[in-house]
This record gives structure tokens, C-alpha cells and sequence, in this order.
């Protein structure tokens, strides 16, 4: 099942993705998400600067700035994806994706901080209106 | 406590294997929108394959609770506009965004911090849309057996074989 790039066949690690998935939601009740934590981060962040103001808007009412399930969660796909990388001899520092760069050219950092910041917070806006 | 760490181990390992299955990769994302390679698509569907199998088997035996999402048609359908948009641009999605930059792609912190910057700004929106977007086209929390009126194991089966119906046509165009 080893792919041309190195990796696994994506159906095997999928596969192992889904059965990750279902014993979460068996032994700890958790379904898979991320894009909540990026709302408790912001209400963290913002508390640091407005407390009173945080803790009297809605969305921080709804979903309260704080470390939880999912948050760790999302930790762990940093540290899993890491981890991953560093034992394949797949990790590799990289301010520009091949394709970009092969686009915009290899040193096209700045535009592409740009793109990706406001890609960011667009995609985040979206992700959090349809509640996925 | 106990739960912090749960959600810490089941990251790592559904972060060791998008690495593996080598989906975090802006190459990858983009490659699917621009339907060049379909990598992710067969990760996400394989990975909703074994998802649907295993907790609709656990929930028939009691033993887990399924998380039904309202259907929402207003903000499902224009949040999922917008969200392709960023997506689009940044080339990395929330969970992805934090294994991308796990991988050494560190032009994902750039989006990850747009992207915290864009839930604060939603925060700010939320009180209007809720008024607004919130009220268009409300169908609660229904899932595709209810609404056709079938037992899940009719669809589980139907949506497998269309599955492995669209991989194999993939394969055949090298996608």
C-alpha cells in the first residue's frame, strides 16, 4: 500500500481515520471537530483584553473561551502530524506550497502570508456560519 | 483532566495519519478543488465509510448517542459558499491547518491566525445573523433515513456502493 510519495494508501489511512473516529465517540462521547476551538481561542485571547466584554456577547456565551476536549484535540493533530513526519523523513521547513511556488515563484513569502491570512479568516467566517 | 487528555491522544493519532495519508498538504487541497488529485476526497470518504458503519452499529447497541446538526438552510448553504472561498485561498481547512504546520508547512500559521482572527469577527457578526441568516429555511435535526422514511442499513449500504463506485472511477483516471 506504500504510495510513490511515501505515504499510505489514503482508502487505508482514512480507513483508520474513521475507526479513530468511532472509538472516540464510543469511550469518550466525542465527535470530531476543530473549528470551535479557533472560536474559544479568539474568546481566550480577547479575555486577556476585555473580560466583561467576552463574557457578555452570545457566540462567547454559546461557546465558552476555555480548554477542552476538542482543543486538545486539535493540539494533538499538530503533535500527531509531527510526530508522522519527523520518523518518515517527510517534515520539511516550508514558507511556500510547491504548487504556489510554482505559480507565484519561491519567493512570493510575503504574498502568500497575505493570501493565507485572509483566506483564514474568510474560510473561518463560513465554517463558523454553517456550524461545521 | 481525563477528557483533556482523550482528546490530546485521539489528535495525535488522527494527526499521524493525515500525515500518512499525505491530505495536509496545500498540493493536496488545492490539487482536489482544482480537480487534479483526489486524494483527500478518498481519505474523508473512506474515513465516513468506517465512521457510519461503526457508530450506527454502536448506537443500534446502545451504546453511543449520535450528534445530529440542525439543517439550517441559510447558513449551511451561504457558510458553505464563504467557506470554500477562504478555503480556496489558503489551501489548508481548521483541523488541517494545525497538521500542515506539524509537517514543517508553516505558511499554515499565517491561516491559523487569520482564522482565529475570522471567529473573532464572526463573534462580533453573531448577534445580526442570528435575527437573520439563523431563520432562513429551518428543517431541525434530521438525518437522511428520517426524511426518506428507510432503516439507516438501506442507506449505509447505498452510499458505500456509490463510494466505491466513484473510487473506482477515480483509479481509472489517476485522480
Amino acid at each position: 500500500m506504500q504510495q510513490r510519495d511515501g505515504g499510505w494508501s489514503p482508502y487505508l489511512a482514512g480507513g483508520l481515520s474513521g475507526l479513530v473516529g468511532v472509538f472516540s465517540v464510543w469511550f469518550a462521547g466525542q465527535y470530531f471537530g476543530a473549528s470551535t476551538s479557533f472560536v474559544r481561542t479568539a474568546g481566550m485571547i480577547e479575555q486577556l483584553f476585555g473580560p466583561d466584554r467576552v463574557a457578555s456577547m452570545d457566540y462567547f456565551i454559546k461557546n465558552v473561551p476555555r480548554i477542552d476536549w476538542q482543543w486538545m484535540f486539535v493540539v494533538g493533530i499538530f503533535l500527531g502530524a509531527l510526530i508522522a513526519a519527523l520518523t518518515s523523513g517527510s517534515f520539511r521547513l516550508q514558507a511556500v506550497p510547491d504548487m504556489w511556488a510554482g505559480r507565484f515563484g519561491t519567493r512570493s513569502t510575503i504574498s502568500r502570508a497575505a493570501v493565507a491570512f485572509a483566506g483564514g479568516v474568510v474560510a473561518m467566517f463560513g465554517a463558523r456560519m454553517a456550524d461545521g | 483532566m481525563t477528557m483533556l487528555v482523550y482528546g490530546l491522544v485521539t489528535g495525535v493519532l488522527f494527526g499521524f495519519l493525515l500525515q500518512k495519508g499525505r491530505v495536509l498538504r496545500y498540493d493536496k487541497q488545492v490539487g482536489a478543488l482544482r480537480l487534479m488529485d483526489m486524494t483527500i476526497v478518498k481519505f474523508m470518504l473512506s474515513s465516513v465509510i468506517v465512521g457510519m458503519v461503526g457508530i450506527y452499529l454502536l448506537h443500534d447497541l446502545g451504546l453511543v448517542k449520535l450528534s445530529v446538526k440542525a439543517a439550517i438552510l441559510g447558513p449551511v448553504i451561504i457558510g458553505a459558499l464563504i467557506f470554500g472561498l477562504g478555503w480556496g485561498l489558503l489551501g489548508y481547512c481548521p483541523g488541517t491547518s494545525l497538521g500542515a504546520l506539524g509537517e514543517g508547512r508553516w505558511d499554515a500559521l499565517w491561516g491559523i491566525v487569520g482564522m482565529v482572527a475570522g471567529a473573532a469577527l464572526f463573534a462580533e457578526a453573531y448577534p445580526v445573523l442570528k435575527e437573520t441568516v439563523y431563520t432562513w429555511g429551518d428543517l431541525g435535526k434530521i438525518t437522511l433515513p428520517q426524511v426518506l422514511g428507510v432503516n439507516h442499513w438501506i442507506v449505509i449500504p447505498l452510499f458505500i456502493a456509490g463510494a466505491l463506485v466513484l473510487f473506482r472511477w477515480l483509479e481509472k483516471r489517476g485522480l
